[in-house]
């Protein structure tokens, strides 16, 4: 690896955090997960049916986040939309590492001519503009959550693929690998025991600086009325249906935006941090 | 091989590929209109169409063909400029993109000047190990992170709301502006010898290009810091350290030309997810692009609108990203006698490993 060589040699202040990064990266991203989970139950009000006054102001006891346009609680909305987020960007992710890693993974330990066939199909695939054809696959289903996360998995598990298929490739050449196959070791089993433990560090770190980009992507979609419909609270829709309302109740717009934009720079610090970790032992 | 026939060889083959891509959307966009949940004739004729109607309506839009027939008819419209018939505007789609196109492309054109302009200073201030670098690192990991309607709203409530500085909706705040000749405003204004109008356009874009473009920066400033700082390593940099020349020089000058490559097709890349960006980002600020339209067309299920306007977006995408690819050959040396390498050496070495593994 190489480094940066300053011109002069200067004095680094040193932070000295007891605590390790990924650690807290990991801690940090199982928190979320789990609000995310238990948003129903922390929701301190039904998040569709309105519970007081319409445009009530934030930081009160009664209503942390104030309420929205027709009465309804505006913390409770973003939970209940932190959970939608999240959940169907961890969805997409799973969906993105089956299917992109399974196909990553067999081009990865097969001979040059499937590798570069598979690989032919997904720089295909990663040759169209995604997001933007994601908004017409959503177009033709219907609006609905699901359509949207069939859309946004389609053009992008070529990601996965890729990546996975040049850990894969960079593995086959090293040594466990010919000592395995002096051993006769099938393709299913070299493939399942000896090449995926050495792929799973870069798809954890994929992943979860991934998570970050997919709520952003899915919540621009559901901004244009590709998610799931009205009532439904969901963080794009919220900030998109409650813009009219924006210089004067800013919070009803405002709040939800920031929910996206948290649990993104969240995602986006985990990534960084485990990629550090990952890369101290290479 | 010869330098002059790669190249032909080379930007013939890109150009093809350019091709196929685009005949593969269309392929895409027509088989998601036949399975698409709204059925034309209905959305053409309304609910209480007569049964004849009906048929007479399918004849007409040519439905009762074999869908390869179909597909091949829908081609044929395309080449000459047949997008179909929206539903919601009951014109021509070509006619409503032709509309609506100038200012998408006059946003998206000054979002991607800025986009590069802020990529490269971020890029190169936070290589620079100056003052403040890990502020600005913060910054490229927060400014990733931040959905472009939150850019947008916040710089509407500060610099609207709070400071009535700029204006908020729309693209001019002048009655009758000029209409032509280019269809960007800023420069029709000074065309037509009139620069109030230049001055407002870029009033009214100011923050929606913004909006757009700082999310690609960092993009591009990240990769750029990346393969910036492994220039620095390489030796022709400690020759220039050696020799006494300032930080900021040795970054600029000797380090910065060989670095561009990767932040090149970063660009090309993020050009996409711009795209993308801009039709959320002229929903907001009720931009009349083509996002505008797209967005006014998603909620009547409007798909010939949408299909078009995906389209016209993907064809730019990849005539872009293959300028970006044609642009890296012809400006780095070093990539040009790499694709050269590959393409000579092709032959042999599939020759000699028929099967390997």
């Amino acid at each position: 690896m190489s480094t940066l060589a300053p011109a002069r040699t200067r004095v680094r202040p040193s932070f000295s955090i007891s605590v390790d990064r990924h650690k807290v990266a990991i801690s940090v991203l199982i928190a979320v997960t789990l609000i995310a989970l238990l948003a129903p139950v922390l929701a301190p009000d039904n998040p569709l049916v309105p519970v007081d006054q319409p445009f009530l102001q934030p930081f009160t006891l009664a209503h942390l986040l104030g309420t929205d346009s027709v009465g309804r609680d505006v913390l409770s909305r973003v939970l209940l939309g932190v959970r939608s987020s999240w959940l169907s960007a961890i969805a997409v992710i799973l969906f993105g590492v089956v299917i992109g890693g399974t196909v990553g993974m067999i081009a990865g330990v097969s001979s040059d001519r499937i590798d570069s066939l598979l690989m032919r199909i997904t720089d295909g695939f990663l040759a169209f503009p995604g997001p933007v054809l994601a908004i017409a696959v959503v177009a033709s289903l219907g609006a609905s959550l699901f359509h949207t996360l069939i859309a946004v998995a389609i053009v992008w598990w070529p990601l996965y693929a890729r990546i996975v298929r040049g850990e894969a490739r960079a593995i086959m050449s090293r040594p466990h690998i010919e000592a395995a196959r002096t051993f006769n070791v099938g393709g299913f089993r070299l493939a399942m025991r000896h090449v995926l433990p050495g792929v799973v560090p870069a798809i954890i770190v994929t992943a979860s600086l991934d998570v970050g980009n997919l709520v952003i992507t899915l919540s621009g979609l559901s901004f244009l009325g590709l998610g799931a419909p009205a009532p439904a609270p969901e963080l794009g829709a919220m900030a998109a249906r409650n813009l009219q309302y924006l210089l004067q109740q800013w919070w009803v717009c405002v709040m939800p935006a920031l929910a996206i934009a948290i649990m993104a720079i969240i995602s986006n610090f985990a990534g960084d941090a485990l990629r550090d970790f990952g890369s101290r032992g290479q | 091989m010869s330098t002059s026939i790669f190249f032909i060889k080379f930007v013939a083959k890109r150009i093809g590929a350019a091709i196929a891509i685009v005949i593969g959307l269309t392929a895409v966009l027509f088989f998601l209109q036949s399975i698409s949940h709204t059925n034309p004739v209905h959305a053409m004729l309304g609910a209480g169409a007569t049964p004849k109607a009906i048929a007479a309506e399918e004849v007409k839009l040519g439905l009762n063909h074999p869908v390869i027939v179909q597909y091949f008819n829908y081609l044929n419209g395309l080449l000459h400029g047949n997008l179909g018939m929206s539903y919601r505007t009951r014109r021509p789609v070509a006619s409503d993109l032709a509309t609506y196109l100038p200012a998408t492309l006059e946003l998206a054109f000054y979002s991607l000047i800025l986009a590069i302009v802020l990529g490269l200073l971020l890029g190169v201030l936070s290589a620079g190990e100056f003052k403040g670098t890990k502020v600005l690192r913060f910054v490229l990991v927060a400014g990733a992170s931040t959905p472009q309607f939150l850019l947008a709203i916040g710089g509407l409530l500060l610099f609207y709301g709070k400071l009535n500085l700029l204006p908020a909706t729309g693209r001019i705040g002048i009655n009758n502006p000029p209409n032509g000749p280019t269809g960007f405003y800023t420069i029709d204004g000074l065309l037509n010898g009139n620069i109030g109008v230049t001055i407002d356009a870029f009033k009214y874009l100011l923050l929606p290009s913004f909006s757009v473009a700082i999310s690609p920066a960092v993009s591009i400033g990240r990769v750029l810091r990346g393969s910036l700082i492994e220039a620095m390593g390489q030796d022709f940099i400690k020759t220039a350290n050696s020799k006494g020349l300032s930080r900021f020089r040795v970054l600029i000058v000797h380090a910065l030309r060989n670095s561009l490559g990767p932040a090149l097709s970063m660009t090309g890349l993020q050009a996409g997810l711009m795209f993308a960006g801009v039709v959320v980002i002229e929903d907001v600020f009720a931009w009349p692009g083509i996002g505008y339209y797209t967005a006014q067309s998603i909620p009547s299920g409007d798909f010939p609108a949408i299909a078009g306007v995906t389209l016209v977006l993907g064809i730019g995408y990849v005539i872009i990203n293959t300028l970006v690819d044609l642009a890296q050959i012809f400006a780095d040396p070093r990539l040009r006698h790499l694709e050269m390498r590959k393409s000579s050496a092709k032959k042999p070495l599939s020759n000699l490993t028929p099967n390997a593994i």
